[in-house]
């Protein structure tokens, strides 16, 4: 539980969701990291240990945002399934039971959708236009981006880095990796409401999350066929009204150097070739990085000879000699 | 040093019905050569049996290594993965389609000598459509040859023999596979064409159409400024930005002669132009050391790739494939 500016009463809902774990019947552990503004909740939830809530607290040194606040966590949980929980209510301690148990063989991931939803038309509109936008950009329908409920098992956490504000795209960045992802409708809470206004800058910041996810989705394997696209569409148009400019200079005698049409064509080129130059710069980091940054991943190694032991259609099933991502790819980079 | 001779890396995608068929001839051609062989069937997130099968068949044979990718990632990753997880010394790499003819491996081997990194199949007697496949393709060969300076007859043949050290080293992504001789010339890796034989497709479509000409065309301007580039980004685009640099000044100065001259005014929009060079010309500059940021903090070293091979090279341990070799010192 990633702790920051937006808390309801932490002990409280601690407790509550305390309950609802201890409810499950499994072990677990509960990490809360404070983050920024989160450190005020220091000592209550001492208080609260010394009444006999367990928890870990793993207090960060400034305010580094909710991803990394969630990376840090990550790090510390040594559970196999990890639930991330918001520090305020979104969705009702109780239904947690199910979030954990919908998780199942078959998915890697489970994010909670809020439904039924409360909120006005406005609220609608908003949500909707932000995930129709993530839609348009990612290809990847979802419907609450926003909840910070989710639950997944752990190698997405060892193989996604997390920073800035990609905890949002968690579900899209396990996707685009080939973890199955799947979206759970749980009760929404009854104090899930939120209080303040959204700014201005909320709306930026929603836009630019936006782009991200386009950035990192479309153009992150082949920058040069995005930006290269763009420079010579620039370029050529450029190009080709300055060369009606010189045509017209050559035999119509019009003159060249004092029309401003020939900014307007160098400037097009300017533009051109500057993309595409973007783009071999954005080629070579992928060309120096490949070997660090792989684009495949390998759910499962099935070594030959094992007789019924590798199971194809349980792949997660752990057989002798089924070696499990990542420590399987770990195992080859070192030997290699 | 692992005691296999040549790992056989098979990206498949949707091949039921072709993988048990495969599986025997791969097994056929290797069994009676004497080489320690291992096969990688690499299952790029097929959507029919193909795990299935490919699983099943790795109970029986215990030569036989099935990757399971998560999900369909493409040609190039899913060779990439299986040179990755190869351990032969020898990587060969097919397609999954039985287009291609296990039983020219133990003839490339024969090739693969003290000179040579790299022996790649050469589809003499192609067996796809003339007009969507053999003309599009006999054009991208000349123009990959002429582009990147390695003159392959045929760069989109899957039969492909590398030498593990160097294919392991060269970075594949995307769609690269289709450039990786061009790839490898850089790290000073040899290569050497044989023809191979081609079957017709048997079962299933081709996954690839005309449709990709564009984007191979992109990927290949990418790779030969990269090949180019890789290494002196910042000489590259200075030179690309020499010529702008020069030009920017004699456009200043001859737009202010007029003002000098007599009393009319400067030509303005030639100064402009003058002005905008000069900036592309800096800011290409500024590209090319932001480039040799990059080359340096990466885990590329092209330098390094032709020591290994070299060291490679040496026949220092007996390999039973290339008996008739004179050996290189």
């Amino acid at each position: 539980m990633p702790v920051g500016a937006r808390v309801d009463d932490l002990p409280v809902l601690l407790a509550e969701y305390d309950e609802a774990f201890k409810a499950i019947g499994q072990p677990y552990e509960i990490i809360v990291v404070l983050d920024g503004e989160g450190q005020r909740w220091l000592e209550p939830l001492r208080s609260a240990c010394a009444n006999g809530l367990r928890l870990r607290v793993i207090e960060l040194a400034r305010r580094f945002g909710e991803a990394a606040a969630l990376a840090a966590g990550f790090d510390a949980a040594r559970g196999d399934v990890i639930v991330t929980l918001p520090a305020y209510y979104q969705v009702e301690p109780g239904e947690i039971a199910k979030l954990v148990a919908e998780l199942g063989d078959g998915n890697d991931m489970l994010i909670a959708v809020r439904w039924p939803r409360v909120g006005g038309a406005f609220d609608r509109l908003r949500r909707g236009t932000f995930h129709r936008l993530f839609f348009a950009t990612s290809g990847m329908r979802y419907r609450d981006l926003g909840c910070g409920v989710r639950v997944l098992k752990r190698p997405i956490v060892e193989e996604i880095t997390l920073y800035g504000d990609q905890h949002r795209f968690l579900p899209a960045l396990a996707a685009r990796r080939g973890f199955r992802v799947r979206e759970i409708e749980l009760a929404q809470s009854r104090h899930d409401f939120f209080r303040g206004r959204y700014r201005l800058r909320d709306y930026l910041h929603g836009f630019l999350d936006v782009l991200t996810a386009f950035f990192l989705v479309r153009f992150t394997k082949k920058p040069l066929r995005f930006f290269g696209t763009i420079g010579f569409v620039a370029a050529s148009l450029g190009g080709l009204y300055t060369a009606v400019l010189l045509v017209q200079r050559v035999f119509f005698s019009v003159p060249l150097a004092d029309r401003p049409a020939l900014l307007l064509g160098s400037l097009l080129i300017v533009l051109g070739v500057q993309t595409f130059a973007l783009g071999l710069i954005g080629e070579l980091i992928i060309f120096t990085h490949a070997s660090s940054m792989k684009e495949y991943a390998v759910r499962s190694v099935i070594e030959g000879g094992t007789t019924g032991e590798a199971n194809a259609t349980e792949p997660s099933d752990e057989g002798p000699k089924s070696a499990r991502t990542p420590n399987a790819l770990r195992d080859v980079a070192g030997s290699s | 040093m692992s005691s296999i001779d040549v790992s056989i890396v098979v990206p498949l995608y949707n091949e039921a019905e072709s993988v048990a068929l495969l599986h025997r001839r791969i097994t056929d051609a290797l069994h009676g050569s004497g080489l320690e062989y291992e096969i990688l069937f690499v299952d790029d997130g097929s959507r029919d049996e193909t795990l299935s099968l490919a699983t099943n068949l790795a109970k029986e044979d215990p030569r036989l290594r099935v990757v399971e990718f998560r999900a369909n990632y493409g040609q190039t990753p899913a060779m990439a993965a299986g040179i990755d997880l190869a351990r032969g010394k020898i990587i060969a790499t097919m397609d999954g389609d039985l287009q291609n003819d296990p039983s020219d491996i133990p003839r490339m081997l024969a090739e693969m000598d003290a000179e040579t990194d790299m022996v790649v199949g050469w589809r003499k007697n192609r067996q796809d459509k003339l007009i969507t496949r053999k003309i599009p393709s006999w054009i991208a060969n000349r123009l990959i040859g002429k582009v990147t300076g390695v003159p392959i007859r045929d760069n989109g043949c899957s039969l492909k023999l590398y030498r593990a050290n160097m294919i392991k080293r060269v970075p594949l992504y995307s769609e690269m596979h289709r450039f990786i001789p061009a790839m490898a010339s850089i790290t000073g890796a040899r290569v050497k064409e044989v023809p191979v034989t081609h079957h017709a497709r048997q079962f299933g479509k081709s996954k690839y159409g005309l449709s990709r000409t564009y984007k191979v065309l992109l990927d290949l301007l990418a790779i030969k400024t990269i090949i180019g580039f890789a290494q002196r980004p910042l000489l590259w685009f200075g030179l690309l930005a020499a010529p702008l640099l020069i030009a920017a000044p004699i456009f200043i100065v001859v737009s202010i002669v007029p003002l000098l001259v007599s009393d009319k005014e400067a030509i303005l929009p030639l100064a402009g132009t003058g002005v905008l060079f000069g900036t592309l010309g800096l800011f290409l500059i500024l590209c090319g050391a932001i480039g040799e940021l990059v080359y340096t903090t990466g885990s590329v070293d092209l330098s390094e790739y032709s020591r290994l091979l070299a060291a490679d090279r040496t026949p220092a341990e007996s390999r039973r494939y290339d008996a008739s070799v004179h050996g290189r010192v």
